[in-house]
């Protein structure tokens, strides 16, 4: 479960070790451009975290040399900039994300996930978590054997929630991670609260315990006890 | 009014009235030639009456070269008077018209008894050729202002070409693209004008660059920090042994903190809309485009149960547009749509030939429709939002030249986006 992370913000690129380490991955530190090109090879990642603006070299030429090296690399991009065509060339280029600073380290965790699963999985992946379990290629969900008809962002919603398992999560990078960067905001927060009714009472119905606690103030918490 | 027209306008009421007075004083000057002219006449004629008067009164004569009529009566005695001038209508029996004869009535004394004369000339040549010679200078003034209408033209498009070559430029002039280049004049004011203007326009562009790097560089150099504070207050949410205040100061650090980075997006966004850095040009098709959209926001609207009505009149209708920002004016709306919308409240959407409209229900504004457009205006009720969606969509129309307007009529807020032409449908 390794993952490259190619950032020259330290204090950024600690925040991102820490957060990634607590859901189990194990983290490749690159501070520079150079240094990422170094620790390219080191292992098998399944996903590399590049920033496009590095101070010795383009973060994209890192992606295309990545994208030849390690093909079933996930790769997602970390930017500052927000430019639609720098987004189209690194997708081009054969990344799988596009993420722009700053984001959620929980947004990072779903991504990441995501990410892997799409580059990793061979076949129908199953995520379970208590009595739920979900398939992510066909968008279904059981309760046990209970099947739970689930919209398209509850589906989404419950993945995050799945990623950031015993995670304290805000109602912002929800909604952030819902909608985009200029879907959220707006009134979104009520949506949130909504969906996340809507989507608390499905499973309950379905036979599941309540496993979305609401963390007072604060946000949403998904987990077992 | 043009500078050409209002010239021309200028001379000519000028030069009307100059000849206008120029042409009665000619008249009179050329009228009152002419009497002195006739009366000088009729008193050589006088004289040689005066000569041969016997053989007038004899019968031998009854009339003289030049002369058109002569009559003598014997006067009363005892009566003198000067010799007189006068005008006097006479039937001239030749033409069978009345006409006027100039006279001369003098006293003629012979034989001891006095006699009145009276000689008669006709004006009629006299007034004849007055008539041509004024004729002849009408004629000529009309031709004098006629060249000198043509005259002015010409001067004009010469010797301001290069104002009117540099007006052209201004209004080209973008403070985006290249710095103005004018031409080289010839004229001391003209060459004067064009230095002022590429100051000008050299300190516009300067500026203009700089502001643009600045916010470009503020915008993206804040991004940084701001996803510091973000993720090490995420972080710190994660620890355990943290109580449910602490947490709460933090999540409302994590707030504030996602509330400014998004702002900072917004503002750039708006920014790049403005120094035109979408560059893209796709032919969309609007009814895609809105449907896209809607999809998107389908369980928005069917949470709070709005009923979407879509009138396509024109299902050809295109917009040529960038991709992006063509998804970002929409978006816009039908947030705008959904979010001030009442719950079970309706959304009318209209794809009409070079037009389409967005309505929603709703109550009506609490401030000026003209502020509608503006940044940061907004309902302070809702939370989350800037004011800022409804100036981006303002900025994408100017860019692309479509004429945004909005109204409210029987509790329905109406966007209408009219298209240019040259996407209309084909």
């Amino acid at each position: 479960m390794q993952i490259l992370i190619v950032e020259d913000e330290i204090p950024l690129m600690e925040s991102m070790v820490s957060y990634l380490k607590m859901e189990g991955f194990k983290c490749e530190e690159a501070t520079s451009y150079h240094a990422g090109l170094c620790s390219l090879d080191k292992y098998d990642y399944i996903c590399m975290l590049i920033d496009l603006n590095l101070p010795d070299g383009d973060g994209l030429n890192l992606v295309k040399i990545a994208k030849q090296n390690q093909s079933n690399s996930g790769i997602i991009i970390i930017s500052a900039r927000n430019a639609l065509e720098e987004r189209v060339k690194g997708l081009e280029l054969g990344a799988d994300d596009y993420l722009v600073k700053p984001f959620h380290l929980s947004e990072l965790v779903a991504r990441v996930h995501s990410v892997a699963r799409r580059t990793r999985s061979h076949g129908e992946e199953i995520l379970t978590f208590g009595m739920i379990r979900v398939m992510p290629e066909e968008r279904t969900c059981f309760v046990e054997d209970k099947q739970v008809d689930l919209t398209r962002k509850e589906h989404d919603l419950l993945l995050y929630l799945m990623s950031n398992r015993n995670r304290v999560i805000t109602k912002e990078s929800i909604a952030d991670y819902l909608w985009g960067e200029y879907g959220g905001g707006y009134g979104s927060y009520d949506f949130v609260y909504t969906h996340l009714k809507n989507l608390r009472r499905k499973l309950v119905d379905a036979g599941s315990p309540d496993y979305i606690k609401n963390v007072y103030g604060v946000g949403y918490k998904f987990s077992l006890e | 009014m043009k500078l050409l027209t209002k010239t021309t306008l200028y001379i000519a009421t000028l030069s009307m009235f100059l000849f206008f007075i120029m042409g009665i004083i000619f008249f009179q000057v050329l009228k009152n030639m002419s009497l002195s002219e006739l009366n000088r006449e009729l008193t050589r004629i006088q004289k040689v009456v005066d000569d041969v008067f016997p053989h007038f009164l004899g019968g031998q004569l009854s009339g003289l070269p030049g002369l058109d009529s002569i009559s003598i009566q014997p006067a009363s005695p005892g009566l003198v008077f000067e010799d007189q001038f006068g005008d006097t209508l006479m039937f001239d029996t030749r033409t069978h018209q009345f006409r006027t004869f100039r006279y001369l009535h003098f006293l003629a004394d012979h034989g001891g008894s006095s006699y009145t004369v009276k000689l008669y000339k006709s004006t009629t040549p006299a007034d004849k050729l007055v008539e041509q010679v004024t004729l002849l200078m009408t004629v000529m003034v009309i031709l004098f202002l006629a060249g000198i209408f043509f005259l002015n033209r010409f001067i004009f498009a010469n010797l301001w070409k290069d104002f009117f070559d540099t007006l052209d430029k201004l209004k080209q002039f973008d403070t985006v693209k290249e710095p103005l280049e004018l031409g080289e004049p010839d004229v001391e004011e003209f060459i004067e004008l064009k230095k002022v203007l590429e100051r000008m326009t050299m300190r516009l562009s300067s500026d203009y660059k700089e502001l643009q790097e600045y916010t470009d560089h503020t915008t993206h150099e804040l991004q940084t920090p701001l996803a510091v504070i973000k993720t090490k207050t995420e972080l710190l949410m994660q620890s355990s042994n943290l109580g449910p205040e602490e947490m709460q100061l933090i999540q409302s650090i994590n707030s504030s903190a996602n509330h400014l980075s998004r702002l900072n997006t917004t503002l750039a966004l708006i920014t790049r809309i403005e120094n035109q850095q979408f560059i893209g040009r796709n032919k969309i098709y609007l009814v895609d485009l809105l449907d896209d959209q809607l999809e998107k926001f389908q369980e928005l609207i069917d949470l709070r149960e709005i009923t979407v009505v879509r009138t396509y009149s024109d299902r050809k209708q295109t917009i040529t547009m960038d991709q992006g920002l063509a998804d970002i004016m929409i978006t816009n709306l039908l947030k705008n749509a959904i979010v001030h919308n009442r719950d079970a409240g309706k959304i009318f959407l209209e794809i009409k030939n070079g037009s389409f409209g967005i309505s929603n229900e709703g109550s009506p504004l609490y401030f000026g429709e003209k502020e509608l457009f503006k940044r940061f205006v907004r309902d302070k009720k809702k939370t989350g939002n800037f004011g800022l969606g409804l100036s981006i969509v303002k900025k994408i129309c100017d860019n692309y030249g479509f004429k945004i307007s909005y109204n409210y009529k029987n509790q329905l807020h109406t966007f209408t986006i009219l298209l240019p032409d040259n996407s209309s449908s084909f």
